[in-house]
């Protein structure tokens, strides 16, 4: 980890009932994870024992657990990472309704009810010169208005993230127009953009060669001993990483979804200078307490 | 390298290729396709002017088109075709005839049903191409490891086999709504993968009975039940439905059981439990699951790149047609035996 203090940060997918090591893990581990005060309470918790802020999918789920804090009177200075879109609560819609034009209905009918009028403007000019920026940013500001209408002014929000989805279709069909079109809209918004990838070496690529700023962005990405999700492979994630000493990394899947145990876990990322952060998702009262706390001594010795 | 079954007799390092569906499965292949280095996706097809209209905005370097016919003007080497399962049939039939493209990976199930996969097989063979259906679990490292065991017969004689197709996606839709309907049914769209899988590790299966329920409206299939027999005295028994609310995510596995013991697989994971022999366990992390791009699941990229190595050097890729359109006779089997046909 880099000489400064990391940025430690409590991961949402256990309150989504979700484990990449084992599905039925997830189901297992009952309903009680994912009500919004029980969340809320481990979030608070982490935060107590060393956490900064708060990573998440902007979901109903998440958006009831910010609701929660703010309700606690806790959401002061948290720091928020949205990242956006929950794809998995699109894919199931779109699903639902009939397939993308009726996940499209469906999506103007909700900026319009967000009565956010920068959206609407942003929305209908984007539909009218069918520009999936401008339909981004749309989407994006909706988003930025359901958070914090439901974390109410004390929370921060510090970064939104596109979700790996969004991010992985763009490096791929090499748009680097709305890469760029979406880092110089939400800074100018006064938020970091920031992007969600398991291809992180890829990114790097590409994004040195669109001249992408990496002081200005964070990126989350999975970097674990195991190497899980880290692709092509650990190492060239790696070396990745190392060429790229200025940019803003958020480690996540650091206990490759519960396969490592937290010590050997840190001392992997210990070993990572140019990394800035670290996101762990916690499902117990004591997973909150123990994680954070250990966090936060390791990094200290650093 | 020449390209499987193109007339052009010289060298070709790079193929041209084209999608045409850009729903889901569409975008995510085009995706898959623009990175491999030996691929250049030149052309998209879709009905929808929409999808077009933003489609020219995203595929920069590639034509957006309206009608498959148009694809003769392109030259392409191969074409995916990702549209619903319905129009596979009528597509690829157009594709051959026009000798638009020798090589065709179409998403599964490969038809609507067997009268329609047969005569994809006679199309495809005649084309001397390359042929392929998405049955992306093949290219899961889980199920890879536990075909290898089998193979290998660390389970001695196999007795029997229970596979399991689990989603939600349906769970909570009004009753009546017919949504799912629109989608075809639960033995297309989450079962065949499933049915594949096991056609995959026994060979070939006879449906002995089945039960095929509606949940969601009248005439819909949400879930099935079905009990079949393989080579020798081998039973199976699939248990398949979308409407499992628990089952956040879609699902698939199979226990297996043998004269050794017993073998458990699924996306995530594979257990090999030999009794006093001693009980074996490895994650997706334990079986070098990485890939060179990773988008919806490393499977995707592995297949992708399996249809474009094979187009190029000749080596036989699977599934292909012929062996996905057993998956078409077991779910029309199926359905027969159900008293759905």
């Amino acid at each position: 980890m880099s000489g400064r203090k990391p940025l430690l940060l409590v991961g949402d997918n256990p309150f989504h009932g979700i484990s990449h090591l084992s599905q039925e893990r997830s189901r297992t581990r009952g309903d009680t994870i994912g009500h919004a005060d029980f969340a809320a309470g481990l979030v608070m918790l982490a935060v107590e024992n060393g956490a900064d802020g708060f990573m998440f999918t902007a979901s109903e789920t998440t958006l009831a657990i910010l609701e929660a804090i703010r309700n606690k009177g806790t959401s002061k200075d948290l720091r928020l990472y949205p990242i956006v879109p929950y794809a998995y609560e699109y894919v199931r819609l779109a699903t639902q309704l009939g397939g993308m034009s009726g996940l499209a209905r469906n999506m103007a009918k909700r900026v319009i009810f967000s009565m956010n009028m920068r959206a609407m403007a942003n929305g209908l000019n984007g539909v009218v010169r069918m520009d999936p920026a401008a339909l981004l940013k749309t989407y994006v500001l909706y988003e930025i208005s359901r958070i914090k209408s439901k974390a109410g002014r004390n929370a921060r929000l510090e970064s939104v993230l596109l979700h790996e989805i969004i991010t992985e279709m763009a490096l791929a069909l090499d748009m680097d127009w709305l890469i760029k079109s979406y880092v110089d809209f939400m800074l100018k918004l006064g938020i970091t953009p920031g992007f969600e990838t398991r291809n992180f070496t890829y990114l790097v690529a590409k994004f040195r060669r669109w001249n992408v700023d990496f002081r200005k962005v964070v990126i989350a990405t999975p970097f674990n001993k195991a190497g899980f999700q880290m692709n092509p492979s650990r190492l060239d994630c790696e070396r990745a990483l190392a060429v790229v000493p200025e940019s803003n990394v958020v480690a996540m899947s650091i206990l490759a979804a519960g396969y490592l145990k937290l010590p050997e876990a840190i001392e992997y990322v210990q070993t990572l200078s140019n990394l800035k952060g670290i996101v762990v998702g916690v499902s117990k009262e004591r997973h909150a307490r123990e994680t954070f706390e250990l966090l936060k001594r390791r990094q200290m010795n650093v | 390298m020449r390209v499987m079954g193109s007339k052009d007799e010289g060298k070709k390092e790079v193929l041209d290729v084209a999608v045409v569906g850009l729903g889901k499965m569409g975008l995510l292949h085009s995706c898959i396709l623009n990175v491999l280095p030996n691929v250049r996706l030149v052309a998209v097809c879709d009905k929808s002017d929409l999808i077009r209209r933003v489609g020219k905005k995203v595929f920069k370097r590639a034509r957006l088109l309206d009608d498959i016919d148009k694809l003769a003007d392109v030259k392409v080497d191969a074409v995916y075709v990702t549209t619903p399962i319905p129009s596979h049939f009528f597509i690829a039939k157009a594709l051959y005839s026009k000798r638009i493209a020798p090589n065709l990976f179409v998403e599964k199930t490969l038809a609507s049903n067997y009268d329609q996969a047969k005569e994809m097989c006679s199309l495809a063979n005649d084309s001397g191409g390359v042929s392929m259906v998405g049955y992306m679990k093949r290219f899961g490292v889980t199920y890879q490891k536990a075909r290898d065991l089998l193979q290998e017969q660390a389970l001695g004689e196999v007795d029997s086999f229970d596979a399991y197709a689990y989603s939600s996606d349906f769970a909570e839709v009004k009753e009546g709504s017919g949504v799912a309907g629109a989608r075809g049914g639960v033995l297309e769209d989450l079962g065949s993968h499933v049915v594949d899988v096991a056609l995959w590790f026994f060979g070939d299966l006879e449906v002995e009975s089945a039960l095929v329920e509606s949940v969601t409206s009248e005439g819909c299939e949400d879930s099935a039940s079905i009990l079949a027999r393989g080579i020798g005295e081998l039973k199976g028994r699939f248990s398949i439905s979308w409407c499992k609310k628990e089952y956040r995510m879609p699902e698939f596995g199979l226990t297996v059981h043998g004269s050794n013991g017993v073998l458990r697989v699924n996306d995530d994971a594979l257990e090999l439990d030999l009794g006093k022999g001693g009980l074996k366990k490895w994650y997706r992390h334990d079986l070098n699951d990485n890939v060179g791009f990773l988008l919806g699941a490393p499977e995707y990229f592995r297949e992708d790149e399996a249809f474009v190595r094979s187009m190029l050097g000749g080596a036989v890729v699977e599934p292909t047609f012929l062996t996905a359109s057993k998956v078409d006779y077991f779910v029309e089997q199926a359905r027969t035996r159900a008293g759905r046909k």
